[in-house]
C-alpha cells in the first residue's frame, strides 16, 4: 500500500513535467516578440543548469560556488574543437562535458575532504584560476576570446542566423534532460546516499554509503550537466570570453535558482530560475545601461528575503500542505 | 564454538589518556551482551572500535573469525555490523521511511525491494504509522527506534546499541526492552552500551564491566550486580566494604 502511494507520487511529478514541457514548447508560438524569447531561452538554460548544480549541492550538500569552470569549459571546449578542428558543436558538446566530468574527478579527490565552508571556499578559489588561467592562454584566444562564426542556417552546426526558435527548443530539451535525470536519481540509490551524506556523514557512513564515492559520482555528473549548458551557451552567443562564460556572476547565476525555489528538490531549480531570470533580466533593461549590478542589488536582496522568510525556498509554500496530508 | 565478535589484546590511547587497557572479550551468537560501567570507564570508546570508527591503537578486533581491525566503518556494516549512536543522527531532512531506506540499500539497489524492507523493518519498530513524516518532526523516543530501524535494515549480525534506553520514560524504555528481545530473537546477536544499570540486567544474558577502560568483571547480571568490585567501581569503596 505504501509502495504505492509513492509510485503514484513519482509518476505525478513526471506528468506535470511534460504537460509543462509541452506548454512551454508553445509558448513561442503566441510570444513573436525576440527580446521576450530571449528571456525565455536563458531563463530554461539556467532552470537546467541550476537543476545541475543542485544534485551536487542540493542533494549531495556540497556547496558550490564554483560552477562557472564547467560551465567555462563546456563553451571553451565547444568553441575551440570547432572554430580551430572543425568538430561539430554536438560533438564539442559531449567532449565539454566529458572533460568537466573528468576535471571534477579530479578536483573533487583533494577537495570533497574538505568540510563545510572550505569545500565551497575551494571551489570560488579553483574557478577563479581557471579563470585567470583562461584570460592568459593565448591559444585558446585569451582576453580576446573566441568569435564563432554564424554564416548559414544549420542545425548539424547548430548555428541559426534569424531565429531564435531552435535556441529556445533546445534550452527546453535541457531543461527537461536535466530534470529528468534528477527525477530518475531522486529514486535511486544514489541520491538516497547523497541526502544521506548532506544530512549526516557520520551515520551515512555506519549505514553503509560510502561518502567520498558518492560525492565523487554527484560532482562527476553535475558538473557533465553543467558543460553541457555552457556549450550550449557558446553556441548561442556565438562569441566567448573568460568574462562571459567563466567568470563568477555565472557561479551565482547557476546556483541561486535553487538556492531560491528550494535547496535539493525536484522543482525548486525550475521554479527559482522561473522567477529569478525574468527579474534580474528586467531590471537590468529598465534599470540598466548604467552598468552591471543592479539586478545583482535585484536578487540579492531576493535571496535575503526568501532565506529570512522561507529558509527551505519558495516550494516550501507547499510543502507545508504536503506535509499536513502525510501527516493524517 | 568460535564467537560472533572478539576483541584481543585491544588498546586505545589519546595522547597521553589511556581510554582502553587491553581489552579482551567476546560476544557468542544470539547472545545479548551489556556493556557496562561507570562514566569514563571506556565503553564509548570500545563501542566506537568495535564500529570501526577508527583503529585501535593496539590489538585486533574479529569477526566471524575474519580479522577487521582494518575494516573500515562502510565495510563493517557490510559485512554485518550495525550500530546506532548515542546522540541520534537521524537524516532530518528525510522522511523516516527514507531514513530507513538508507539502510536496506547496502543489501540490494533494486528500489521497490528497498521500500519494502523498509516498510516491514517499520512496522517491526512500531513506527510503521510514521513512515511519511520527516525524521525532524519525531519525538525523541520515537528517533531512538528510528535509529535501531535504519541499523536492522541493513540486515546486520551483530547490533551495536549505544545507550537506547538512557533517558527513556519507564514505559518507553520498557518497550525499547521488548524490542532489543524481538531482535535478538530474529538471530541478530546484540551488543549494547549502557550506564542504568537497572534497566540492562533484566534483559542481558551476560553483562561485562568496565572501569578505567579496564574489564573489571564479566558474567551473568545476577552475579555482576553483587560483585563488591562493581559496587566499588559505581559507588566508591566505602559501599563496597559493606558489602
Amino acid at each position: 500500500m505504501h509502495d504505492a502511494t509513492h509510485a503514484v507520487r513519482r509518476r505525478r511529478d513526471l506528468i506535470v513535467a511534460a504537460v509543462f514541457v509541452a506548454l512551454a514548447a508553445c509558448v513561442p508560438l503566441f510570444v513573436k516578440d525576440v527580446y521576450a524569447q530571449n528571456i525565455m531561452v536563458l531563463t530554461l538554460m539556467y532552470a537546467g543548469l541550476s537543476q545541475s548544480w543542485n544534485i551536487l549541492g542540493g542533494y549531495c550538500g556540497q556547496i558550490s560556488l564554483g560552477h562557472a569552470l564547467y560551465f567555462g569549459l563546456g563553451a571553451y571546449v565547444t568553441a575551440i574543437l570547432l572554430t580551430k578542428f572543425g568538430v561539430l558543436p554536438w560533438f564539442g558538446m559531449l567532449a565539454g562535458g566529458i572533460v568537466s566530468a573528468l576535471i571534477a574527478l579530479a578536483l573533487g579527490y583533494p577537495t570533497f575532504r574538505l568540510g563545510g565552508h572550505y569545500f565551497a571556499i575551494a571551489t570560488i578559489v579553483i574557478a577563479e584560476i581557471a579563470f585567470l588561467l583562461f584570460l592568459n592562454w593565448d591559444w585558446a584566444g585569451a582576453a580576446l576570446g573566441i568569435d564563432i562564426m554564424v554564416r548559414e542556417d544549420s542545425w548539424a552546426k547548430f548555428q541559426f542566423t534569424r531565429s531564435k526558435l531552435p535556441y529556445f527548443y533546445f534550452a527546453l530539451f535541457f531543461a527537461a534532460v536535466a530534470w529528468l535525470v534528477t527525477w530518475w536519481l531522486e529514486n535511486s540509490k544514489w541520491g538516497y546516499w547523497w541526502r544521506a551524506v548532506k544530512d549526516n556523514p557520520d551515520a551515512a557512513e555506519s549505514l553503509g554509503v560510502v561518502v567520498f564515492k558518492s560525492k565523487m559520482g554527484a560532482g562527476a555528473i553535475s558538473a557533465f550537466l553543467t558543460a553541457i549548458g555552457g556549450a550550449f551557451y557558446a553556441m548561442f552567443v556565438s562569441y566567448i570570453d573568460p568574462d562571459a562564460v567563466m567568470s563568477f556572476q555565472f557561479s551565482l547565476l547557476i546556483s541561486l535558482p535553487a538556492v531560491l525555489g528550494g535547496i535539493g528538490t525536484l522543482w525548486g531549480p525550475v521554479l527559482g530560475a522561473a522567477v529569478l531570470i525574468p527579474v534580474t533580466e528586467l531590471t537590468r533593461s529598465f534599470i540598466g545601461g548604467s552598468g552591471r549590478g543592479v539586478d545583482l542589488i535585484v536578487y540579492g536582496s531576493l535571496i535575503v528575503l526568501v532565506s529570512l522568510t522561507r529558509p527551505d525556498g519558495l516550494l516550501g509554500l507547499f510543502s507545508r500542505k504536503r506535509k499536513v496530508e502525510a501527516a493524517r | 564454538m568460535m564467537a560472533l565478535l572478539e576483541t584481543r589484546g585491544v588498546w586505545q590511547r589519546f595522547g597521553g589518556l589511556i581510554a582502553n587497557a587491553d581489552v579482551s572479550i567476546s560476544v557468542g551468537r544470539g547472545e545479548i551482551v551489556g556493556l557496562i560501567g561507570p562514566n569514563g570507564a571506556g565503553k564509548s570508546t570500545l563501542f566506537n572500535l568495535i564500529a570501526g570508527v577508527r583503529p585501535p591503537t593496539q590489538g585486533t578486533i574479529w569477526l566471524d573469525g575474519v580479522d577487521i581491525t582494518a575494516t573500515p566503518a562502510t565495510e563493517r556494516c557490510r559485512r554485518g555490523i550495525a550500530r546506532t549512536f548515542q546522540v541520534v543522527k537521524s537524516f532530518e531532512t528525510m522522511t523516516v521511511i527514507d531514513n530507513v531506506i538508507v539502510g536496506a540499500l547496502i543489501r540490494t539497489t533494486e528500489m521497490r525491494a528497498a521500500r519494502r524492507k523498509a516498510f516491514e523493518v517499520l512496522e517491526f519498530c512500531g513506527l510503521a504509522g510514521r513512515a511519511d513524516v520527516m525524521a525532524s518532526e519525531l519525538i525523541p523516543s520515537e528517533k531512538r527506534r528510528l535509529e535501531v530501524a535504519r541499523a536492522l535494515a541493513t540486515e546486520p549480525k551483530l547490533l551495536l546499541l549505544d545507550e537506547v534506553l538512557t533517558g527513556l520514560t519507564p514505559l518507553e524504555a520498557q518497550t525499547g526492552v521488548e524490542l532489543v528481545r524481538r531482535v535478538r530473537d530474529t538471530g541478530v546477536t546484540v551488543l549494547m552500551v549502557e550506564h542504568v544499570m537497572e534497566i540492562v540486567m533484566p534483559l542481558v544474558d551476560r553483562a561485562i564491566v568496565l572501569d578505567l577502560g579496564k574489564v573489571l568483571v564479566e558474567g551473568k547480571p545476577t552475579d555482576v550486580v553483587r560483585d563488591p568490585k562493581v559496587i566499588a567501581a559505581y559507588l566508591g569503596d566505602r559501599h563496597a566494604v559493606g558489602a
